[in-house]
């Protein structure tokens, strides 16, 4: 192994790590900001230190802080210890760990090697997914028997009952998307949607298989446990369901393992149905032979967006009522100020992929970061149908959430098999 | 090297896996124990480079199979009074050691005398999705058939029994 293998092992193991960890910051200010959004609340808009909120990102902080220093109980009443502290754990490690499949970028060629942009470079793509999925009951059932506590024991049977039943119409929506592009790999179906069908449109997932992307995307978020189907939790009915004898660490890990979970399904969504890390129209090779024009695009955009963010940034950052010196006409100063600093660094990155030479190891490297970026803002997007869903539509009837699963999302996954099949047949 | 050790770490955990669920009081420890031989299976699968089997045990075997056990015993709720008193537990075990030790001793006969043969890693695409489909649609088609004919009737078979009830009420 030379050093670039070993470089590229340890990024590549861990982006596969620490990503979904980022964006549990990410998803939580997400969460916060579209609740205060869509519901018209005040968001968080408090926590500060010196003055900065940096939008909202250090409420988190204080909740870090709270949940870390908080009395860790374990309830006098429970006898299977182990289990009771081992369930978070496996709930949050199954989330993380699924996300070791997904590629975020095309398979990287550096001199005669090529590096395939996975943590882990396996081929059995979504199979591992959907065993992961299937651990991850077991922290569920195992925290909600273990608390030996009537609520805890009722929402874990639910969300048991409920994942297990929406795992079936998950499978046979994937079977349908399986016979369209031909494999389980992950990366070969991500290469399979840069293609283009008649000529001009993308060959992407959504186009193919808009049935199957319905059918998966409901199932996915049963699967996560959010709402509109989070009755395992539901607080008029349960308290708050498995985990209401969890308290600080133990319930953050819960909660934690939760948005994290919510990134891996989006990134499996967006593999899946929206191309993964594609950029419509510029698959790889075309993206290598034009990645100077690409970039000159990139030097003219970026300061043109910036002035309009820093326009919308000067405009909502200011208080509500007259106050002598406004503190938030500040601080909004302060981050433009930032916000400028980042965009020159990245017009210098830009500035130097311009003058080295075409078609070599920068260019290639810098395909990938595109790519890389192009990936993590198409999972955003899709983390922001998660918070959208979620503040919008109420929350299901147990009886009604397990006639969806098993009256219209399986007969109609199976109708999608069937059709899938009959043009699959016809065309090749 | 690292073949051979994680070959023996994933034969020891499925042993102790195995000898936990016979050994364990409680069902859920049982039940525990037996995913965890599950898994160390799926391991082997792996070091066997028999990629699809790996992946089917993981969601067949230790996922599917397991959580729907581990769900019943959730719903059982068994506490320790319910479970019944093993007086003869020992005796038991001294039974099953002097019954299957002549086996035993049979089976590390036969391996012992197998021909020493250099294992080698198959080569790329072995016990692939495409490779075992293909092998399974060409060779097989027919006891495959079979196989899913008698799970459809096991499944009718269930619901049969389980609707009985019902009608009798």
């Amino acid at each position: 192994m030379s050093n670039v293998d070993i470089l590229l092992v340890i990024l590549r193991v861990s982006f596969g790590a620490f990503v979904p960890l980022c964006f549990i910051a990410v998803l939580v200010w997400m969460e916060r900001r579209g609740a205060g959004f869509f519901q018209d609340r005040s968001g968080p808009n408090r926590a500060n230190i010196f003055g900065f909120r940096a939008a909202g990102l250090v409420q988190n902080l204080a909740d870090a802080a709270k949940l870390i220093f908080k009395e860790d109980v374990v309830p006098g009443h429970i006898k299977h210890k182990f289990y009771f502290i081992f369930a978070p754990a496996i709930v949050f490690f199954t989330a993380v760990a699924s996300f070791a499949v997904v590629p975020f970028a095309d398979t990287l060629v550096i001199g005669d090697k090529s590096y395939v942009m996975q943590a882990i470079p396996t081929d059995v793509g979504i199979l591992w997914f959907l065993a992961l999925a299937g651990f991850a009951v077991y922290g569920i059932i195992l925290a909600g028997w273990a608390s030996t506590n009537k609520y805890g024991m009722l929402g874990g049977l639910r969300a048991a009952a409920q994942v297990i039943s929406y795992e079936i119409p998950m499978g046979l929506a994937l079977v349908s998307l399986l016979a369209v592009y031909g494999t389980v790999n992950l990366s070969e179906m991500a290469q399979f949607q840069g293609q283009l069908l008649f000529g001009f449109i993308p060959m992407w997932g959504v186009i193919l298989q808009p049935l199957g992307l319905i059918i998966f995307v409901v199932a996915a978020f049963a699967e996560a446990n959010r709402t509109p189907f989070d009755l395992a939790e539901g607080e008029s009915e349960l308290v708050a369901g498995f985990h209401v004898e969890y308290s600080a660490m133990k319930f953050a890990v819960f909660f934690m393992g939760e948005y994290v979970a919510m990134f891996t399904s989006s990134a499996i969504i967006v593999t899946l149905f929206f191309g993964g890390y594609q950029i419509p129209w510029l698959n790889t090779e075309t993206l290598v032979v034009y990645a100077k024009p690409v970039a000159v695009v990139l030097m003219l955009l970026l300061p043109v967006l910036m002035y309009y963010f820093a326009g919308w940034i000067r405009k909502s950052n200011v208080s509500h009522y007259d106050r002598p010196n406004d503190p938030r006409r500040r601080e909004a100063a302060v981050y433009i100020k930032i916000l400028w600093g980042v965009v020159a660094i990245m017009e210098l990155i830009l500035l130097a992929i311009l003058l080295s030479p075409s078609g070599g190891v920068a260019t290639r490297i810098f395909v990938a970061e595109l790519q890389i970026a192009t990936f993590l803002l198409k999972t955003t997007l899709m983390c922001f149908v998660y918070v959208w869903v979620r503040w919008t539509l109420p929350r299901f009837r147990y009886d009604q959430l397990q006639k969806l699963g098993w009256q219209t999302l399986l007969p109609l996954s199976l109708l999608n098999i069937f059709i899938t099949g009959a043009v699959v047949v016809a065309v090749s | 090297m690292i073949a051979e050790l994680l070959f023996s770490v994933f034969a020891v955990l499925a042993i102790i896996g195995g000898l936990g669920l016979v050994l364990a009081r409680h069902p859920m420890n049982g039940a525990i124990c037996l995913v965890m031989t599950m898994i160390s299976l799926a391991g082997l699968y792996s070091l066997l480079s028999a990629k699809l089997i790996f992946v089917l045990q993981l969601i067949v075997y230790a996922g599917a199979i397991m959580s729907l056990i581990l769900f019943i015993i959730m719903f059982l709720n068994i506490r320790k009074e319910d479970l019944p008193k093993e007086e003869w537990r020992w005796a038991y075990y001294l039974g099953g050691i002097v019954v299957i030790a002549p086996v035993g001793l049979l089976m590390t006969k036969a391996v012992k005398a197998l021909p020493g043969s250099e294992a080698s890693i198959m080569g790329n695409g072995f016990g692939g999705v495409k490779e075992v489909g293909v092998v399974l649609f060409r060779e097989w088609l027919l006891p495959f058939e079979i196989v899913s004919i008698l799970l459809l009737v096991s499944l009718v078979g269930a619901v049969v029994l389980a609707g009985k009830r019902r009608v009798e009420q």
